[in-house]
């Protein structure tokens, strides 16, 4: 076979041509092997022939050529390794698609509870005060007359009595359901006659006869207490103040305003700026701006009387010893915290309720 | 207590409106609620503590504004013009109980029945007191605006013209102004004639000697009524009323003499009527003035600041207070104030409470949780962590449902709220289901930290316990899941969990003792821990389910914590990682359906010897091709040697043993 120069450079063309239809057509490796095998094949391929072809030309010549077709030849490798990436990565990208989701369909959630939003918040109050230093007292909520009443100046008969319309014990009338945590001071003077430091708070369940939107017969209250050397009206201001910015915010001024407890004297409440209008009058302020908050004072000295009584020597002497205490309501603060309007939800256990609670 | 601010002014020349002097009002101690706008006048909702009664009236506000305001109090106006035969042979007072009234003031006046003056109607109806006649309406005008209740009697209606003070008689009969016939007893202070009760003492006239139309002479009384006496004798009557709600309090023992001035000269003003020459003032224990010391050092030390001492002087006198060098004479219309903290309050309320500046009183200690309000925090967050919602139930119940008479209430609100809880799941965890079933919620899982109670001498027994209740599906509803309903092993799994985050030996479960019999026998074990009994789980017994419609498998638990979380767990021992990996190996056993795998798993311990470090029941199946009564039962078993890699010989050995045991015990082992 005697090709010309042209002749061969237009089989090389046409080949070329031939190549770049079959590799269009080759869609995954088996397709890809088959135009490889036709083209570079070592017994059958195109190219592999006209390889052999050159035996018949010059030396120089066919020198020439061979350098052509192996040029070709790599060309063509090229070609079809670029080829097999890209049909790979085809393949690859297919059976990703395959193996999709609809993302948007609900994901499956760990069951989560959820802590009742009283105890929350009187968890974060906890917080706050251990924080500052405070011991966490707990008290029965079954008490008698003396530590509900009588230690903290409440003789029988006095007329405050009346404010707190309290539940009694059947067959023991000396027993009753604590209408206050503040029982709580007086078992734990009482229990740790040896002052001058006291620092307590004393959270837990207090029972009235009341039941309306905005009274449940249970509730809950926390009751501080500090004692010590020097303790000053400014330092109830003080520690007042720092919890209530720590538990609603620094932006809410507090107030105070002169009251009356038997057990404190002075005694005053603390109202916060109204959380809901920030002060400018809503309903939940009654127009006034302000929400009460809690109750506090000065221990009065009759009740560290009362203690020294008890414990038959004078551990809190009221000349060497002040002291100041507060009261508030868990159910109060927790309503105030989260807008609710009705204390009865509490207790009922309903989950569309407690629900609502991060 | 509504208060007319014109009213207040003809005592006060204040200069402040209405809002200033409301929340000067309020910052001082006298709470105002509200204020009711009228033309070119307001009315003040001021909520006045118990201890104040001086403040129940416009005098006692006026003067607080005065001290407020730094203006005088108005002198009262009581000039008197008395005509007539002297009072005293008109009337005879005679106080037979001393220690119910220490004083007794009266006037005898002639009167002109008639209707009050506009203006007069207007204040009294202004503030919530409905007009009668210008004598009824002249005593409440009084009261209100001086704190001292009196009485009008008719005096030509009171047989013998004596008014006696005296206690009733056992089972005396009295018909008061309010139309009811009492029936009082000995504890109960009258006004009397010779013959018979007139009057309720300090708290309600009596009817047949109540001024009408017709009455022409009228014997005043104004008087200072025991606190205890008529607080006990209103009680046993059921009554409260404006007089008995200011003696209760202590009213001034001055009182009746300004009041009855007062009165007197307003009567003349409108002229409905005169007076009679002199006060009939019996006044069998007067008291002395109390005073109390008051230094300056220790107002600094309980205010926290530095009141000068002409502030202080200017408070205390506005305030009706003597101060001399030595100590602070009281005034006798503050009987709440007796000892040097009273006077300090006084000060500190007129100084400004909001001027004491703030300060935090440095901590010595540091705070700290005791170790049973960690514990219940921990559990709480296992329990919340494994989807359970936390509730709070009212401790009263109806009734105890396990046959004690338990901690019942003197007085309770309701029948239903008449005794303390003595368990937690019931009814309290029952109800919470029951409540969220009939609004159509079916899942649900929820726990409650609370306490029980149960009698004992002295104080009763508060237990604090742990409950949980589950019902309806134990996953959540996912269109990738089929649901799966709860049963016993996910309660018993919450209180494995409990138990391991707390610390805890590992709890026992026990069917053969006796259980509530709310629960299902067969589904329903005693919790144990470290052999003793500490509470009870199960799945309800299907009558109590169907009586209650419960439609699904509910679970309950309760355990008792006292005990258990006292004391703070010890930190846990660091076990070195074991060099090697263990073996594991699985033997399946057919064995009868009574065998239980607590008996199997401890016969396998005992056989396999040291190197066995657990042991699982991985799989269990009965029902065919398993012949009926039997089951079949895979327990998985791994080997380690914290040391060394153990050989698979050694690990077959002890298989062997296992095995041999479980035969001896008569089960037959599957696969061999």
């Amino acid at each position: 076979m005697a090709d010309s120069l042209d002749d061969r450079k237009a089989r090389v063309r046409v080949l070329q041509a031939e190549f770049e239809a079959a590799l269009r057509a080759a869609v995954d490796a088996s397709g890809l092997q088959s135009v490889r095998d036709r083209f570079l094949g070592r017994r059958s391929g195109a190219v592999t022939a006209l390889l052999k072809s050159l035996g018949s030309l010059a030396d120089e010549a066919r020198r020439e050529a061979g350098r052509e077709l192996n040029q070709l030849k790599d060309e063509l490798e090229a070609r079809l390794e670029a080829t097999r990436a890209s049909i790979e990565s085809r393949v690859g990208r297919d059976r990703l698609a395959r193996q999709s989701l609809d993302v948007t369909l609900p994901g499956r959630r760990p069951a989560r509870g959820r802590r009742h939003p009283l105890v929350a918040t009187r968890e974060a109050l906890e917080d706050i005060f251990v924080a500052m230093g405070y011991e966490v007292y707990d008290g029965p909520e079954v008490e008698d007359d003396f530590h509900c009443f009588e230690a903290l100046n409440m003789p029988p008969e006095h007329p405050a009595r009346d404010m707190q319309d309290t539940f009694y014990v059947e067959g023991r009338s000396d027993l009753l359901l604590r209408t206050h945590t503040s029982s709580g001071q007086i078992r734990y003077m009482l229990e740790n006659p040896h002052p001058p430091e006291v620092r307590i708070i004393c959270p837990g369940k207090v029972y009235r006869r009341d039941n309306d939107i905005t009274h449940s017969p249970m509730f809950q209250q926390i009751e501080g207490l500090v004692v010590g050397p020097g303790i000053s009206l400014g330092d109830l201001k003080g520690t007042i103040e720092a919890f209530l910015h720590r538990l609603f915010g620094p932006q809410y001024p507090v107030r105070f305003r002169a009251s009356y407890f038997p057990y404190t004297e002075p005694s005053v409440e603390a109202d916060l700026a109204c959380i809901v209008c920030e002060g400018k009058g809503c309903r939940v302020c009654k127009q006034t701006g302000w929400i009460e908050i809690l109750g506090s004072g000065m221990v009065d000295p009759a009740v560290f009387e009362a203690i020294n009584k008890r414990l038959g020597r004078v551990v809190y002497d009221p000349e060497q010893v002040t002291g100041f205490a507060f009261g508030l309501g868990i159910d109060r603060v927790a309503m105030i915290r989260h807008g609710i309007d009705d204390i009865r939800l509490f207790y009922g256990g309903d989950l569309r309720f407690l629900e609502q609670f991060r | 207590m509504k208060l007319l601010l014109s009213w207040l002014k003809e005592h006060v020349d204040f200069t402040v409106d209405a809002d200033e002097l409301a929340a000067a009002l309020t910052e001082v101690g006298l709470a105002v609620d509200g204020i009711e706008r009228r033309e070119a006048d307001a009315i003040l909702d001021i909520d006045v503590t118990t201890n104040r009664v001086d403040c129940m009236n416009v005098r006692g506000v006026a003067r607080e504004v005065s001290v407020i305001c730094g203006v005088p109090l108005k002198p009262l106006e009581t000039a008197l013009v008395e005509t007539g035969s002297p009072a005293s042979e008109a009337l005879k007072v005679t106080i037979e109980a001393p220690e119910l009234c220490p004083r007794f003031c009266a006037r005898v006046l002639d009167v002109r029945m008639a209707p009050s003056p506009p203006w007069l109607r207007e204040r009294l109806e202004a503030v919530g007191v409905r007009p009668i006649s210008n004598v009824v309406d002249l005593t409440n005008y009084v009261m209100l605006e001086l704190g001292q209740p009196s009485h009008a009697f008719d005096l030509e209606r009171v047989p013998g013209a004596e008014l006696r003070v005296r206690w009733a008689s056992e089972g005396e009969k009295l018909t008061t102004l309010d139309g009811v016939e009492r029936t009082l007893t000995g504890r109960v202070g009258v006004v009397a004639s010779p013959s018979q009760a007139l009057a309720l003492a300090g708290i309600m006239g009596g009817a047949s000697s109540e001024v009408g139309d017709d009455t022409r002479l009228v014997a005043l009384e104004a008087a200072y009524w025991d606190p205890l006496a008529t607080r006990r004798s209103a009680r046993s009557l059921g009554m409260h009323t404006e007089a008995s709600h200011r003696f209760e309090r202590g009213a001034d023992p001055e009182g009746p003499v300004a009041a009855t001035a007062r009165l007197g000269h307003l009567l003349h003003k409108l002229g409905a009527g005169s007076v009679r020459p002199g006060l009939i003032d019996v006044h069998p224990a007067p008291r002395p003035r109390t005073s109390a010391p008051l230094r300056s050092s220790r107002a600094r030390l309980v205010l926290g600041v530095e009141v000068p001492d002409a502030r202080t002087y200017a408070i205390l006198s506005g305030l009706g207070f003597g101060v001399g060098s030595q100590s602070v004479e009281v005034p006798s219309w503050r009987g709440d104030v007796t000892r040097e903290i009273d006077l300090i309050e006084e000060v500190g309320r007129h100084f400004g409470v909001n001027r004491v500046p703030s300060t935090v009183p440095p901590s010595r200690r540091p705070g700290v949780l005791r170790p049973a309000q960690l514990a219940e925090r921990r559990m709480r967050d296992v329990l919340v962590g494994a989807g359970l919602a936390e509730v709070v139930g009212y401790s009263f119940v109806s009734r105890l449902l396990d046959g004690n008479v338990g901690v019942r209430l003197a007085n309770p609100l309701a029948e239903d709220q008449a005794v303390l809880r003595s368990s937690l799941v019931q009814p309290g965890l029952f109800e919470a289901l029951q409540g969220n079933l009939s609004h159509g919620r079916r899942d649900v899982a929820i726990f409650e930290l609370g306490r029980v109670f149960a009698p004992r001498p002295g104080l009763p027994h508060e237990q604090p316990r742990l409950a949980l209740l589950l019902a309806g599906g134990a996953r959540a509803r996912h269109w990738s899941q089929t649901p799966r309903p709860y049963d016993f092993f996910d309660a018993r799994g919450l209180l494995e969990l409990v138990a391991a985050a707390l610390g805890w030996e590992e709890l026992t479960f026990r069917s053969d003792v006796s259980l509530p019999s709310f629960l299902h026998p067969g589904r329903a074990a005693e919790v144990q821990h470290r052999g003793a009994a500490i509470g009870w789980l199960g799945a309800v017994h299907p009558e109590f389910a169907q009586a209650s419609e419960l439609r699904d498998e509910t679970l309950v638990a309760e355990l008792g914590l006292d005990g258990l979380i006292e004391e703070a767990p010890k930190a846990e021992r660091f076990q070195p990682l074991p060099r090697q990996p263990g073996i594991s190996r699985d033997v399946s056993v057919l064995c009868e359906r009574g065998m239980l795998a607590r008996d199997i798993e401890s016969w396998v311990r005992e056989a396999a010897g040291p190197l066995l470090c657990e042991v699982v029941a991985s799989d269990r199946y009965e029902g065919p091709p398993i012949p009926e009564g039997k089951l079949s039962l895979t327990l998985t078993l791994r080997y380690q040697d914290p040391e060394r890699t153990l050989v698979s010989e050694e690990v077959q050995a002890s298989v062997s043993d296992v095995v041999a045991a479980l035969r001896a015990r008569g089960a037959q082992i599957r696969g061999e």
